[in-house]
């Protein structure tokens, strides 16, 4: 928090883009999120780390409406998400990509990343019907939009018309990557984008990953497993454990709190 | 010889040989044998039954004889192979001599109904117990063995025998379509020269034989060559190609009726409202992956609005002309799918399958129902339908005389309207729409969180097939001039997404040739009509099995993009290799 309570001065270079109060989220008699309180200033790259079952994906979905909190508030540059349906908050500027890589299976590669651009197009059903001329420039701009995103993350033009379960898993986790840019969102959630990957995949992800805001001047969380990637792209790092915030600060200060080395420890490697 | 009968080989055999038996007898004992038996192939020298019972043991021969997966069989000589296809014909055989020695020793007819006397006298060639056995057994034998020759010949002999052979069967298979076409067309000669007693003479036969041969032996190169040449062929002309190939299909389909004469005409128009209801329930299955089994509700729903408002006999008694009413149907068609739709927007898969296909049920039950007897007519259901397309057309163009009556001028509306359905299909297919659907299909979820209105959509797809569905259903009305709820029974729901199975789901060239392989070819074959459940089951299953993704996957659009990405490709590659030496 201390990062955002700047003193008054000249306007604040680094607004708030999402910020989140006291959610909770219970399953039955399970807190998987208690109280959580969070916000990421714009433009920034914030993780969001923690064991296995420490409410991470949990607080993902209610950020995207897919599961709809207890109680607590999510505001995301200015309006409050609680409530939308999944369609509207990624209407809203928020896009995500998931653990186990999901993509649509049975379309190809092009297709993949053009249903991500799904919210930014106007073209109604009765106008595609009558093949209106401005339904086919609008396809036609989004086509070429589509190919330079997968440029932009690296996946080779010629793999556009394979389907994408045909895709090596690196190029996969690519694919999601572009279809979830392809809507131009303004935050974008990663959930543990180098999963999977080998040491020089990792780092390739890494630097795109960096890359990605410089370029499009997105905000971006991630949840992730490797430290190395956390440490190596984050400026904030927030630690869950048992759905409980247990930290937050820098990775300098999360590297030495003792809470989070016993979090991942144990007890006995702080003592 | 002890090492050439493994006991790994000695099981693929039996194997093969046990399953040729079981289609025999089965064939037999459904009664599809006797049913054919006196349908002429050849005039004199075979009939359909016996076609056949004999293609079963040349099929199991040529797969006998195929190298299977064990690497030692690859080695293996021609006799060799032979003599596997004449081992499994003999297992065909001696079964089937079993089965007519206990069929004619001890009656069975008490469970099986159909191995008849006559049967049994086709099936023992007029022979006595004993030499019939043998003769069978050896037939069976006979025909794995040639099986398995044709496989082991060379490829130009084998093309050429499967061909010459397709083009007697198929030339003796059109006979009810074009003998009396040819007679009304006073080619009584032709007529003559090609059949006698429904079957081919054995002339013709012969020349189709050598026709068809021929046709194998000439084309074979010519095929390479010609699909060599269209491939080499840049872009620009392949278009025009394709753009060639459109223009002839389209005037084929024009003259289609005027040269097939009325029986055809009719069969096409069952070929066409079925393509219809096929391309309307493609958007929900194909493109959306709503599993609708109920869809005969709106093909019901459309005819019965066609009827109460255009026939003057129904209970609102308005008689609107056609083209007024169909407007109207289709609104109300739309509505029809969105109140459908909107109860089962929360179910997924196999529950939207069960819940459909009880609103499918429930909706033939109402219109049978009595209590609404007053508005629908019960059982009797409603009459007087008048059509708004002319009953004959006479006409004298210059030198041309075009006439046409009933179907024949029913044909053109059907296929105009199949031709419009298609093409927006294409469109929405291609488009925001048509991807969000299939985003939907592969995983709503994540759909939805991609930003996509997985209600809206669904909705959607529900009204446009309800509407396409309802078209039919108010041409099915307009053709028959009548409606009685019989005809809307869940077997339609079925046939129409075997139509879509058949041809790829999501495929629109794949849905129209599903509809006429699954809807023409029974009704050419008159015979199997008893048995018409009995084929699409197995075709389903054979098509399960050997090809899920349909006759004509959907694939279409892809091989577009590649053309339209040719040119960009290398430049691309070099820029990748670029980009991963710079990265790496």
């Amino acid at each position: 928090m201390s990062l955002l309570n700047t003193p008054a001065g000249p306007a604040p270079v680094t607004d708030v883009i999402l910020s989140v109060h006291h959610l909770t989220k219970r399953f039955e008699g399970l807190v998987a999120n208690r109280e959580i309180d969070f916000e990421i200033p714009r433009h920034a790259i914030v993780s969001m780390i923690g064991p296995n079952g420490a409410g991470k994906t949990t607080f993902f979905n209610q950020l995207t409406g897919i599961i709809e909190p207890t109680s607590g508030t999510i505001e995301f540059d200015g309006t409050s998400v609680i409530g939308m349906a999944p369609h509207e908050v990624a209407e809203l500027g928020i896009a995500r990509t998931y653990q186990n890589i999901r993509l649509f299976a049975n379309m190809t590669v092009l297709a993949n990343v053009m249903v991500g651009r799904h919210v930014r197009m106007k073209a109604q059903w009765y106008q595609a019907v009558l093949g209106l001329p401005h339904v086919a420039r609008e396809e036609a701009a989004v086509q070429q939009r589509s190919l330079e995103l997968l440029d932009l993350v690296g996946l080779p033009r010629r793999y556009a018309d394979d389907l994408a379960k045909n895709l090596p898993y690196g190029h996969q986790r690519r694919l999601e990557l572009a279809r979830a840019l392809a809507s131009d969102p303004k935050l974008l959630l990663l959930d543990e984008p180098t999963a999977g990957m080998n040491p020089g995949e990792t780092r390739q992800m890494t630097d795109l990953i960096a890359r990605l805001r410089r370029e499009l001047e997105l905000t971006i969380l991630l949840i992730e497993h490797d430290m190395k990637v956390v440490m190596g792209v984050s400026e904030r790092i927030t630690v869950l454990d048992y759905g409980e915030r247990i930290a937050e600060g820098t990775p300098e200060e999360i590297r030495t709190n003792p809470r989070v080395i016993e979090a991942y420890l144990g007890k006995q490697a702080t003592a | 010889m002890a090492e050439l009968i493994s006991g790994r080989r000695l099981r693929r055999l039996a194997t093969i040989g046990a399953v040729a038996a079981v289609v025999v007898l089965y064939l037999c004992m459904v009664g599809l044998v006797e049913a054919f038996k006196d349908r002429n192939v050849v005039t004199g020298v075979i009939t359909l039954g016996a076609v056949m019972l004999l293609a079963v043991p040349l099929i199991a021969g040529y797969r006998a004889a195929l190298p299977s997966r064990d690497p030692s069989t690859r080695a293996l000589g021609a006799g060799q192979r032979v003599f596997f296809g004449l081992l499994v014909g003999l297992i065909a055989g001696a079964a089937l001599a079993v089965f007519v020695l206990i069929a004619s020793t001890v009656d069975l007819r008490g469970v099986l109904v159909r191995i008849s006397p006559p049967l049994l006298e086709f099936l023992t060639l007029g022979l006595t117990s004993g030499p019939a056995q043998l003769a069978i057994a050896a037939i069976g034998g006979l025909m794995g063995a040639l099986g398995a020759a044709l496989l082991v010949s060379p490829a130009r002999i084998r093309n050429a025998v499967t061909s010459a052979l397709i083009a007697v069967l198929f030339m003796s298979m059109i006979e009810p379509l074009l003998r009396p076409r040819l007679e009304q067309l006073d080619y009584t000669a032709i007529s003559d020269f090609l059949y006698q007693a429904h079957g081919l003479t054995e002339v013709a036969s012969i020349v189709c034989f050598v026709v068809g041969a021929g046709a194998a032996i000439l084309w074979q190169p010519g095929n390479d060559l010609l699909r060599r040449t269209v491939e080499a062929a840049p872009v620009q002309t392949r278009r025009r190609i394709r753009g060639w190939t459109i223009a002839v299909l389209v005037v084929a389909v024009l003259i289609l009726p005027q040269l097939s004469g009325t029986f055809l005409a009719q069969v096409a128009v069952l070929v066409g409202l079925y393509m219809l209801l096929a391309l309307g329930l493609n958007i929900v299955v194909g493109y959306a992956g709503l599993l609708d089994l109920g869809y005969v509700a709106f093909f019901a729903v459309g005819a019965y609005l066609t009827a109460l408002l255009t026939s003057p006999d129904s209970s609102l008694g308005i008689g609107l002309p056609f083209f007024v009413a169909l407007p109207i149907v289709m609104l109300s068609a739309g509505l029809t799918g969105l109140l459908i739709g909107a109860p089962v927007l929360r179910l997924r898969g196999d529950y939207l399958a069960i819940v459909t296909l009880g609103f499918g049920e429930i909706a033939r039950v109402l219109f049978e129902s009595d209590a609404l007897r007053p508005w629908l007519g019960g059982v009797q259901g409603i009459l007087g339908i008048p059509s708004p397309f002319p009953v004959r057309i006479d006409l004298q163009l210059g030198a041309t005389h075009i006439f046409a009556s009933g179907p024949q001028v029913l044909y053109y509306p059907i296929f105009a309207f199949c031709a419009l359905a298609a093409v927006f299909a294409y469109r929405l297919s291609n488009s925001r729409v048509g991807r969000a659907w299939n985003a939907m299909r592969e995983d709503e979820s994540v759909a939805e969180a991609t930003g996509v209105s997985t209600v809206n959509y669904k909705l959607l797809a529900f009204a446009l097939g309800a509407t396409t569905g309802c078209l039919s259903g108010a041409l099915f009305a307009v053709q028959l001039g009548s409606v009685f709820p019989g005809s809307f029974d869940v077997f339609v729901s079925i046939t129409v997404l075997a139509v879509i199975i058949l041809g790829g789901m999501g495929s629109i060239p794949g849905v129209i040739l599903g509809a006429i392989v699954l809807i023409g070819l029974p009704e050419l074959l008159r015979e199997f009509v008893e048995y018409r459940i009995l084929v699409y089951g197995a075709v389903l299953v054979a098509m399960m099995l050997l090809r899920p993704e349909g006759l004509i996957p959907n694939r279409g659009r892809q091989r577009e993009l590649h053309e339209a990405a040719d040119e960009e490709e290398e430049e691309t590659l070099d820029g990748d290799l670029m980009a991963q030496r710079s990265t790496s």
